[in-house]
């Protein structure tokens, strides 16, 4: 069955746009408050979907550490004076043929991540020991 | 699903020219504006919107899926099939329901459908990397598929008011 469609935008049209707005504002929400900025930022290196490496940023080699996975390379540096800690994190350069991982610079929060899709390679920054969506007791 | 030679020719066209957007969307990296993966224009979208209404739902969703399995035939990457595939089959449901609802104009119905496509992306995100990490870039490709959304829309809107004359949308 074939519709005519309307071709001004209306009041309901509005209602989509709510609806995006407030499932943008929710995801943010849950997915951004996460985890806390008390105790050691560290950086959570997961390549295709195995957790690789868990490396507190203080103790970040001063060169560069390289991360591989589906035959592309990573190259992630440290970078000082960035951000509250004064640590972040950065792909300084990657054979990977989308460059999405070089292009989103330098993450400093707990949270934030660098992903590479062709590489298959995840770098999360975590805030350390204090995680608030942990349980306090577990029984039975 | 039977097709007349006059659909089938309108399906292949359709197919052709969502391939050739796909293609010249790489020329207007929205990546580069905000670097997040799987950020873009979603121009091939404009094509999906006007196969739901001038041909509707199953030849739509047959679009869709020869757009998809022959992008990633030309890319040589089968990687980037299940995202494809997941974001274009979740913002074509989407679409369907939003459009019989009969009170949105293609805007909302368009809009709807970018939302749909970036939340398919994502899933499919997490379920190849097996990590929720993708999840901290929903909220932003929200927010921005209201922008790419609305401009497939109004693209949309413009070639169903230029080809009113030719009853190609009236079948």
């Amino acid at each position: 069955m074939k519709l005519s469609p309307k071709l001004q935008p209306c009041r309901w049209d509005g209602l989509v746009v709510l609806l995006v707005v407030v499932l943008a504002a929710a995801c943010a929400l849950a997915v951004w408050s996460r985890g806390t900025d008390t105790g050691e930022l560290t950086a959570v290196v997961t390549v295709d979907g195995v957790e690789t490496e868990r490396i507190p940023l203080k103790e970040f080699p001063d060169g560069e550490r390289t991360y591989s996975g589906n035959g592309y390379t990573l190259h992630v540096r440290l970078e000082a004076s960035q951000g509250e800690t004064g640590l972040g994190l950065y792909v300084a350069a990657a054979d990977c043929p989308t460059q999405d991982c070089v292009h989103t610079g330098t993450i400093t929060r707990a949270g934030q991540s660098i992903v590479c899709l062709p590489a298959r390679v995840i770098i999360r920054l975590e805030g350390g020991t204090v995680d608030r969506d942990a349980p306090d007791v577990v029984i039975g | 699903m039977k097709l007349t030679t006059r659909q089938l020719t309108l399906c292949a066209v359709l197919t052709a020219m969502a391939l050739a957007l796909s293609y010249l969307e790489n020329f207007f990296p929205l990546s580069l504006a905000i670097p997040i993966p799987g950020i873009k224009l979603g121009l091939a979208n404009i094509v999906t919107v006007f196969a739901l209404y001038a041909l509707g739902p199953g030849q739509a969703l047959l679009i869709l899926i020869g757009r998809c399995l022959l992008g990633a035939v030309f890319a040589g990457n089968m990687n980037a099939l299940i995202f494809s595939l997941l974001g274009g089959v979740t913002a074509m449901l989407v679409m369907i329901l939003l459009s019989r609802s009969g009170r949105l104009s293609v805007y909302g119905v368009s809009i709807g459908g970018a939302a749909a496509h970036n939340c398919g992306q994502v899933a499919a995100a997490v379920l190849t990397l097996g990590n929720t990490a993708p999840c901290y870039y929903l909220p932003i490709l929200l927010g921005v598929s209201l922008f790419t959304g609305a401009l497939t829309g109004l693209v949309a809107a413009c070639l169903f008011r230029a080809l009113a004359h030719t009853g190609l949308t009236r079948g």
